[in-house]
């Protein structure tokens, strides 16, 4: 059966990049271990292992028996790279296949290249094309079509751009990081053909940033240091400022990158020269930067005038230049480009992908014979295209791994068993988010893998298995999870979650943030930012109580025990406490679980240090009062509830509840803060108790009703924010942030916790319709009739009014919603005496 | 929209900085704060200074300075590690961009 071939590579001498056309458009592959385009085209042979790419290129210039790039300049001659670690000789051909094999591990869709579209560079002969041909089938492609890069690259312009007539000739000037091809292409309606070319193997846009070090920093450092010589010993291998060099490279090509947008860019560093410490504020210009990059640049324009003299062309004769390469995004280049050569610029396509591009759009047209298929490992759609492949049992390999589930370590060992027929095959372990990958590495007997872990996440790793071709084995392919700062039988787990308890003070109520989960291994240390939510007067018996409490941090604070309570009050304080102002808890829980904390009240800088041993019991009486309270009001309510759905005896068992509640009120608020006795424990239990009862009222019928109510609102809440004017992306960015806690809400099983909820869904709807401009205009108009008793103020609400018909006539939406969420403020009803009893903890 | 590892790169960079002018403790607590935020909002940024350098360790570009050894180590993090905690995902938004040496 007969198939588009659809993908395109760009084998580069520097990177390489995959593309495939589908349904008239191209797309670019990224890489899995570090989601970038492009591949370094560079192939190391570690002593354990074969690194392709990013990380292979790491070694290039520090292991060069070992580690090769720029190969591709070496294709087609009989040279051959002895490699010392394996005792062995490879040639550009075997290097070559090695980069497009890991190219088809960029092709995430599940689909495998049979066939593809490699380009090479215009001055290849017939020997180079033929080893780029053989690299092309060692990596596993049946069929293979070359294509010229200047080709590539104007077809990706061709079709990416909309040009009126393609007629005539163009010239591809190809800059990249360390090469420079410059092309003459003809295109007529039945061809493009490359009619002429030069090239420079040796300059590209490393030559940028070292002119940049050389020209402008260099001068720099010797004048501040007055050591003439710098520039000779920063140059030296393996001198005494290497790291400098390195340094200094990475932070000129960011310059270079800053100046392609803005008029200056600074260097800054700091270093030790000669034994002392400068601090270096190197400032770097445009106008610098174009004197010192002309002299490169104009080597690249000499080429190109080659180029037209010889072919007898003059600038009118030339359609356009298309720009290709990284280096052509420095406006410097495109200017002199313009100016010098007098050819309007082409630069409407990714200069870096283009080639890639253009070689898939012309895969697009080819077509090749594909094989029966014949899809033995996985029923799957998206393995359609999957080539015949050997099912585990036919391949007389099995593999085990060993390695703990959950890990407190940066690093978890992996243990690999292998029976049977393992020599000449590979491994090779990739974590799902491309921040570790082992490279290729034999398989054996037994071997340890060290796997490095993203702290405090489930790691997810993918194992790949290799015949002697580096072709995979799909049926061996098996993913495996390490989570990491979880339970392991190292470390004691802590059995309750450990939370705080802060203020929900439009509620009236308090709820708990969790600072350390259930299972978390000790010791823990965390820093929980939150703000002060009631002004304390310096010398006040206002106080602000800090109350850490262990139990289900879904449950309401009462089913909690307390574990330790600060108090700190206004006479503690050094100045007023302002409500809104910032509180830092830092908590540090010991494997001895002995707890420390450190409270810091920014505002007025203090500091206050508690520890706690959570073996005695630390009750705070007036937190407990407001507890009493606050699950007396939820518990009339609920039967109330149940009173109104007629659930009669949900009803009876609440009522015995609040009953059970309301006998130990007497006691309880006869206490005082500093009663000796024992009854404050007996009471907080007791209530402790109540309060985790009252959580199962109403069975798994009402958990059930609650969490349609949640799926309902929800989904509302989604539709109104959709409906909103003004800051729809933070609405939304709220309610995925709800969303995510949705396996806790389901799994909690708990009436407060899904409440609680819901009771935030309900706050980001009302936030949602104010900022919608219907519904202000909706509620303005009804506001606007009040009465001027329903105001504080109405003198100023009548302003307010005003102004919001001033706006609202010219449509000043964003104004009226300021006005009129400003006369909310002025409305009597703002002011709840109610919520000036509400002490709560003091922390929001 | 501001770019949020734009905005950590530079935390990180003004961090160093202090941190080269022995004045770092002074700020350490507002850096935590800092920290703390992009946390909350599920980023995950780490300095891999003083790591053991590995060759599986793709979260990094290296430059190695000086001779290849056997204890090869971070000595240098020019831009810090940044990922992103989507749902159910880990995502390495940034490499980091780091100096190893033989220690």
């Amino acid at each position: 059966m007969l198939k588009p071939v659809n993908f395109g590579i760009d084998l580069g001498t520097t990177n390489s990049l995959i593309a495939r056309f589908e349904g008239r458009k191209v797309q670019v592959f990224k890489n899995p271990v570090g989601q970038k385009e492009t591949l370094a085209s560079v192939v190391a042979y570690r002593p354990e292992r074969i690194l392709v790419g990013d990380k292979a290129r790491e070694y290039l210039t520090k292991d060069p028996v070992n580690v090769f790039g720029n190969f591709k300049r070496k294709m087609g001659t009989d040279e051959k790279y002895y490699v010392v670690n394996i005792d062995d000789n490879v040639t550009p051909i075997q290097l070559s296949s090695l980069v497009l094999k890991e190219l088809k591990n960029f092709v995430h869709t599940g689909e495998i290249p049979r066939a593809a579209v490699i380009t090479i560079p215009a001055s290849f002969d017939t020997m180079q094309s033929n080893a780029t041909l053989k690299a092309g089938q060692e990596a596993g492609f049946s069929d293979i079509f070359l294509l010229q890069e200047p080709i590539a690259a104007s077809l990706a312009f061709f079709n990416e751009t909309d040009i009126p007539s393609k007629d005539g000739y163009w010239l591809v000037y190809d800059f990249g990081g360390g090469t420079f091809d410059a092309a003459l292409v003809l295109a007529s309606e039945q061809e493009i053909k490359v009619v002429d070319h030069e090239g420079n193997n040796f300059l590209g846009g490393a030559d940028f940033d070292f002119a940049i070090i050389e020209k402008i920093v260099v001068p720099e450092i010797i004048r501040q240091t007055g050591i003439a010589e710098f520039e000779q010993e920063l140059r030296t291998k393996y001198g005494k400022y290497e790291k400098l060099y390195h340094e200094l490279m990475y932070y000129a090509e960011e310059a270079k990158k800053e100046l392609s947008h803005a008029p200056s860019s600074v260097i800054e560093f700091s270093a030790d020269i000669d034994n002392k410490r400068y601090d270096f504020s190197i400032p770097v210009t445009k106008e610098k930067a174009d004197e010192i990059f002309l002299p490169i640049i104009n080597e690249t324009i000499h080429l190109v005038k080659n180029v037209m003299e010889r072919n007898k062309l003059t600038a009118r004769d030339i359609n356009q230049v298309i720009l290709v390469g990284g280096s052509t995004f420095v406006p410097q280049v495109r200017e002199q480009l313009a100016t010098q050569t007098g050819i309007p610029l082409n630069f409407s396509c990714d200069p870096t992908t283009s080639v890639a591009i253009g070689a898939a759009y012309y895969a697009s047209g080819k077509y090749y014979e594909a094989a029966p298929e014949v899809n033995l490992h996985m029923p799957s759609d998206t393995q359609e295209e999957a080539p015949p492949t050997a099912p585990a049992d036919a391949v007389n390999l099995k593999i085990e791994l060993s390695c703990n589930a959950t890990s407190r370590d940066k690093e978890e060992v992996l243990l690999l068993f292998c029976e049977g027929e393992y020599d000449n095959k590979y491994y090779r372990i990739i974590r799902s988010d491309g921040g570790f990958d082992t490279g290729f590495v034999a398989l054996k007997a037994k071997k340890t893998e060290f796997l490095a872990l993203v702290p405090s996440v489930n790691n997810l790793f993918n194992l790949h298995v290799y015949d002697h071709n580096y072709e995979e084995l799909p049926a061996f392919a098996r993913q495996f999870t390490i989570a990491q700062g979880k339970y392991t039988i190292d470390g004691q787990p802590l059995p309750h979650d450990i939370s705080i308890e802060v203020d929900d003070v439009e509620n009236e109520s308090t709820r708990l943030e969790v600072v350390f989960e259930r299972n978390s291994l000790l010791p823990q240390k965390r820093t929980v930012y939150r703000e002060i939510s009631k002004t304390i007067k310096k010398g006040s018996g206002d106080a602000i109580v800090i109350n850490i409490m262990e139990g289900d941090k879904n449950a309401r604070p009462s089913s909690n025990l307390t574990i330790g309570y600060i108090t700190i009050s206004g006479k503690d304080l050094s100045s007023d406490l302002v409500k809104g102002s910032d509180i830092e808890i830092q908590l540090h829980i010991t494997d001895s679980r002995v707890l420390n904390t450190s409270v810091f009240l920014v505002m007025t800088q203090q500091e206050f240090k508690n520890v706690f041993s959570i073996s005695e019991k630390q009750i705070h009486i007036d937190r407990l009062k407001e507890q009493y309270t606050q699950l007396e009001k939820e518990l009339v309510r609920t039967v109330r509830e149940f009173q109104h759905n007629n659930e009669e005896i949900w009803e009876i068992k609440a009522s015995a509840l609040l009953a059970e509640l309301h006998s130990v009120k007497d006691n309880l608020m006869r206490l005082k803060n500093k009663d000796q006795s024992d009854t404050k424990y007996v009471l907080a239990e007791k209530i402790r108790r109540i309060s985790q009862e009252a959580d199962k009222l109403g069975g798994n019928e009402r958990i059930a009703g609650l969490l349609e109510d949640y799926y309902e609102l929800k989904e509302k809440v989604a539709q109104t924010i959709n409906a909103a004017d003004f800051e729809k992306e933070e609405m939304r960015k709220k309610l995925q942030k709800l969303s995510m806690g949705e396996d806790s809400l389901l799994h909690s099983r708990n009436v407060s916790y899904i409440e609680n909820r819901l009771q935030q869904l309900r706050e980001l709807q009302f936030n949602a319709l104010f900022n919608t401009t219907s519904f202000l205009i909706s509620q303005y108009v009804q506001w606007r009739e009040w009465p001027k008793e329903m105001y504080k103020d109405y003198t100023a609400a009548k302003r307010l009014f005003k102004m919001a018909d001033d706006s609202l006539e010219k449509e000043k939406f964003a104004d009226f919603r300021m006005q009129v969420f400003n006369l909310t403020h002025l409305m009597a009803s703002s002011d709840n005496p109610v919520k000036k009893e509400f002490k709560g903890t003091g922390i929001g | 929209m501001i770019n949020p590892v734009q905005i950590i790169n530079q935390l990180f960079e003004m961090q160093c900085k202090l941190q080269e002018a022995g004045m770092a403790q002074n700020f350490e607590r507002n850096f935590n704060r800092l920290y703390n935020l992009f946390e909350e909002d599920g980023f995950i940024i780490q300095d891999p200074t003083g790591d053991t350098y590995s060759e599986t360790r793709t979260d990094c570009e290296v430059s190695i300075s000086g001779r290849l050894g056997s204890k090869m180590k971070i000595t240098r993090t020019i831009k810090p590690i940044i990922y992103k905690r989507e749902i159910g995902n880990l995502q390495l938004l940034q490499k980091g961009i780091a100096i190893a040496e033989n220690k």
